[in-house]
């Protein structure tokens, strides 16, 4: 049976509380969002970058989003996770189900014994029409699972995908989704999730997690009973009030939020056109809670206005400077990837100095012997500047050079940050490095390191 | 190696106005500066034997200065051979040093080296801060604007050597004063510092008054060997020493672990070199007044250090005893500096040697600096990577 090896979790910094979207909307109940140099690939990306690349063979990456307006692909996350060339790469698109939908395939090429190692992705950032935020549930957040058939922390002893007789019939109006409640709730998941239930759950009081992830989750409970569950047994869904609506990541979520619960048998139902129905054994005690940590660090947008500058959609530029264009070049990232995207410094073997950028000779020692390290991702600050005139959604942007651990220096731009008199970094601050978006106001995105406090 | 450098002879200076002028085009820029100082030389265009032609920044100015060809055609200057040189804000300084090269080596007896910047038919922001934003690598350094690349020293001259932002804008303070005093400054108005501190900031912590604004503008010398001298008809100034040093490439002091930020390694070798040439051994005592490439504030404090005039880490106490002031033991930036006149870059360099120059044959007016004998003209480039430095005699 393969097993869920490892995980992580993404989840932005900033939360917006309903109350801030809208009049009418609850304090207290939030949706997490980007910064506005975060997007489906930084959140991917960040979710899996602790996870061990030993030996992975495929990467799945699911989303509800539409993955080839850019590069937002399985091939790139790949490249920018510097796993081997011409591994599985497969995306599951378009579809809420599609985080369990890609553990479904993981599972099973794992047992067919294809497969080792494979990283499945859930990476979800959508924005709802401007004013429709309070009616559409949405929030943005990354898991990652490193699906294996070695021992892990949890054990996937059974998956299966139950099709619906009756797809989901809607069509787009606008931003928005219309559809007729009553065919898809009633002919749809009420008849798919009896008969899944009926067909695939064999010992209902064995589990003592039951989570169910749909949108029309509210409505299970009598299903559920007559199947043979009891109410206790029900775990329910308190990521939504905190974070949103993930879509493709949601049900990874709350299966994660489970396993750091230390629930011991877990069952795990995923609607949408059609039922995914997983049993999780867990066997993870007093490991870390990577979400628990993520949903309690967080720092809230004061303001509407703020909201639509980060989601970009308000008026974006700096108040001194209206950028049409950067340069950018494919060929050059890909060329010089190995610096820019994986950081592999070179060291003087004569004096020791590390250099980030390319050299061929050392500017202190003049020796011209190098070995090829990997260079660290957290730091001190060594001088900083806030630069006021280069064009920012929230000016100034931050520039820090920082003495990474190891010795080497870098300087990169300091992201999270929406408010300045919030902003602490100074010389010696300690900050981290993420991979964000350079360009904000391009279609083309690309990604390179930036320095965060959080 | 001294011995054998033939002398250099500035016969002929000339500069125009520095600033917003709308009403003079490149050409129109280049033609002013240029009959200026070949009237000062009371030669004829003609004959100039060799040019040089010093513009930074093309693109973001009006499209010319990328060949020497935009010298020849508003001078009518044709058949003979003129390079463009382009050394970011040294490039005034290496025209210089390659018309002084080439008289050396006998390629012409009259040479001109002429700097010309137009960047102000754009909008303030469309010139070095779009280069910044739009232009070169993609993810290195993105972020940082011209000022900030230098406030980064500031950040930490203030936490190593006690620097106050006050020391910083004191400096301005300064400049503007001398500006005051410069009918050819862009500014030519004192200012206190208070407004100096609470003027916009650009890059903490210095504000708009602490960076120098990009101007339009011109300047022009004319050079012959020492022995060509006519002293019948010219009034020569000489050229003693001469240093150009590049110490680091465009993005390596941003990434390299052992720079410290508190000193320009470019400045410090440049000068060594220029030194050794003039027989200086003690700068503050045997200089009289120099002129320092002020870009921002915190670069003149820098550069004090670097030129020798104090111990590392007493720049503050130079500019606390007001001793580089106009009166002061070694007056700097008496034209005001950039921070006053502007920076036309292509052609600070040569603005400043015409400024010392001028101070040498006391013809430099209210600002003059009394019994002025020697004089230093000093420029640093690109993120602190290029410096030059000229020593003048009278």
């Amino acid at each position: 049976m393969s097993q869920i090896k490892s995980y992580g979790i993404a989840l932005p910094h900033f939360r917006v509380e309903d109350c801030t979207l809208h009049p009418k909307g609850k304090k207290g109940v939030m949706k997490a969002v980007c910064f506005s140099d975060e997007d489906l690939i930084t959140l991917a990306f960040a979710a899996s970058e602790k996870i061990s690349k030993e030996n992975i063979d495929g990467i799945f990456f699911a989303s509800s989003s539409s993955v080839f307006e850019n590069r937002y692909h399985a091939s790139f996350l790949a490249d920018l996770l510097n796993l081997p060339q011409g591994i599985l790469a497969l995306d599951f698109i378009n579809s809420s189900r599609g985080g369990t939908d890609a553990l479904l395939l993981a599972n099973d090429l794992i047992d067919s014994g294809k497969y080792k190692n494979i990283l499945v992705i859930a990476s979800d950032v959508d924005f709802p029409g401007i004013g429709n935020e309070l009616s559409t549930p949405y929030g943005h957040a990354a898991c990652s699972l490193l699906i294996s058939n070695e021992k892990g922390i949890a054990e996937i002893s059974f998956a299966k995908s139950f099709s619906s007789s009756f797809a989901e019939e809607f069509s787009y109006k606008g931003a928005s989704i219309q559809y007729d409640p009553r065919f898809s709730r009633d002919a749809g998941f009420k008849t798919n999730l009896t008969s899944s239930l009926k067909k695939l759950v064999s010992d209902p009081k064995s589990f003592d997690a039951i989570i169910l992830n749909s949108v029309y989750a509210r409505m299970g409970g009598g299903i559920f009973a007559k199947a043979g569950f009891e109410e206790k047994q029900f775990a329910r869904d308190l990521i939504s009030s905190k974070i949103g609506n993930t879509g493709a990541t949601h049900a990874l979520l709350l299966l994660i939020n489970e396993i750091e619960s230390e629930k011991k048998h877990i069952l795990l139902v995923d609607y949408a056109n059609g039922t995914n129905i997983l049993e999780i054994k867990n066997n993870s005690v007093g490991k870390e809670k990577n979400l628990q940590e993520q949903l309690g660090n967080f720092d809230l947008v004061n303001s509407y206005q703020d909201y639509l500058l980060l989601r970009k959609a308000g008026n974006f530029h700096s108040a001194k400077y209206d950028t049409k264009e950067m340069f950018s070049s494919e060929m050059m990232q890909e060329r010089e990837k190995e610096t820019l995207l994986y950081r592999k410094g070179l060291k003087c073997t004569t004096c020791g100095t590390i250099y980030y950028l390319k050299t061929g000779r050392c500017k202190k020692c003049k020796g011209d012997k190098f070995s090829t390290v990997q260079l660290a991702n957290a730091g001190s600050v060594y001088a900083f500047t806030k630069e006021h005139y280069f064009p920012s959604s929230f000016p100034p942007i931050t520039m820090a050079i920082i003495d990474l651990d190891g010795g080497v220096r870098m300087t990169v731009q300091q992201t999270d940050t929406m408010y300045p008199e919030k902003n602490t970094l100074e010389i010696g601050s300690k900050v981290k490095l993420v991979l964000r978006k350079m360009i904000e106001n391009d279609e083309k995105p690309n990604y390179f390191w930036k320095a965060t406090t959080k | 190696m001294n011995s054998k450098l033939t002398d250099i002879a500035i016969i002929g200076i000339g500069v125009t106005k520095f600033g917003e002028l709308f009403h003079q085009s490149y050409d129109d820029l280049v033609r002013d500066a240029a009959m200026q100082a070949v009237s000062d030389a009371k030669i004829s265009m003609d004959d100039i034997g060799a040019a040089w032609l010093s513009t930074a920044f093309p693109e973001i100015g009006v499209f010319k200065g990328r060949s020497g060809m935009d010298l020849c055609e508003p001078l009518s200057l044709y058949n003979i051979p003129v390079t463009r040189v382009s050394n970011y804000c040294a490039s005034g300084a290496d025209a210089m040093r390659n018309a002084i090269n080439a008289l050396r080596a006998g390629e012409c007896d009259v040479a001109m080296a002429l700097g010309v910047e137009k960047l102000r038919d754009r909008q303030p922001q469309d010139s070095i801060v779009k280069m910044m934003v739009e232009y070169g690598h993609p993810f290195l350094q993105k972020g940082f604007t011209a000022a900030g690349t230098f406030a980064v020293y500031a950040n930490r001259m203030m936490k190593e050597y006690g620097v106050t932002r006050e020391d910083i804008s004191n400096v301005s303070v300064k400049n503007h004063l001398h500006g005051s005093l410069n009918e050819k400054a862009f500014y030519q108005k004192a200012c206190s510092l208070e407004e100096v501190m609470k003027s916009q900031m650009v890059a903490d912590p210095l504000t708009v008054l602490d960076s120098c604004p990009t101007t339009d503008g011109a300047a022009c010398v004319i050079m012959v060997r020492a022995e060509d001298v006519d002293k019948t008809k010219h009034n020569p100034v000489f050229v003693k020493g001469l240093g150009l040093s590049i110490s680091t490439g465009w993005d390596l002091p941003f990434f390299d672990p052992n720079h410290d930020f508190l000193s320009f390694e470019a400045t410090r070798n440049a000068a060594k070199k220029a030194y050794a040439q003039a027989g200086i051994t003690n700068p503050i005592d045997e200089i009289d007044l120099i002129e320092v490439h002020d870009c921002f504030s915190i670069v003149e404090l820098l550069t004090y250090e670097d030129l020798g005039l104090c111990k590392v880490g007493e720049a503050k106490d130079l500019i606390r005893g007001k001793e580089t002031q106009l009166g002061g033991k070694i007056p700097v930036n008496v034209s005001g500096g950039l921070l006053s006149c502007g920076h036309p870059v292509g052609a600070t360099g040569i603005r400043m040697v015409v400024e010392v120059a001028n101070h040498l044959r006391g013809s430099a007016g209210e600002r003059q600096v009394k019994n002025a004998k020697r004089g230093l003209t000093h420029n640093i480039g690109g993120p602190g990577a290029i410096a030059s430095v000229i020593i003048l005699e009278k």
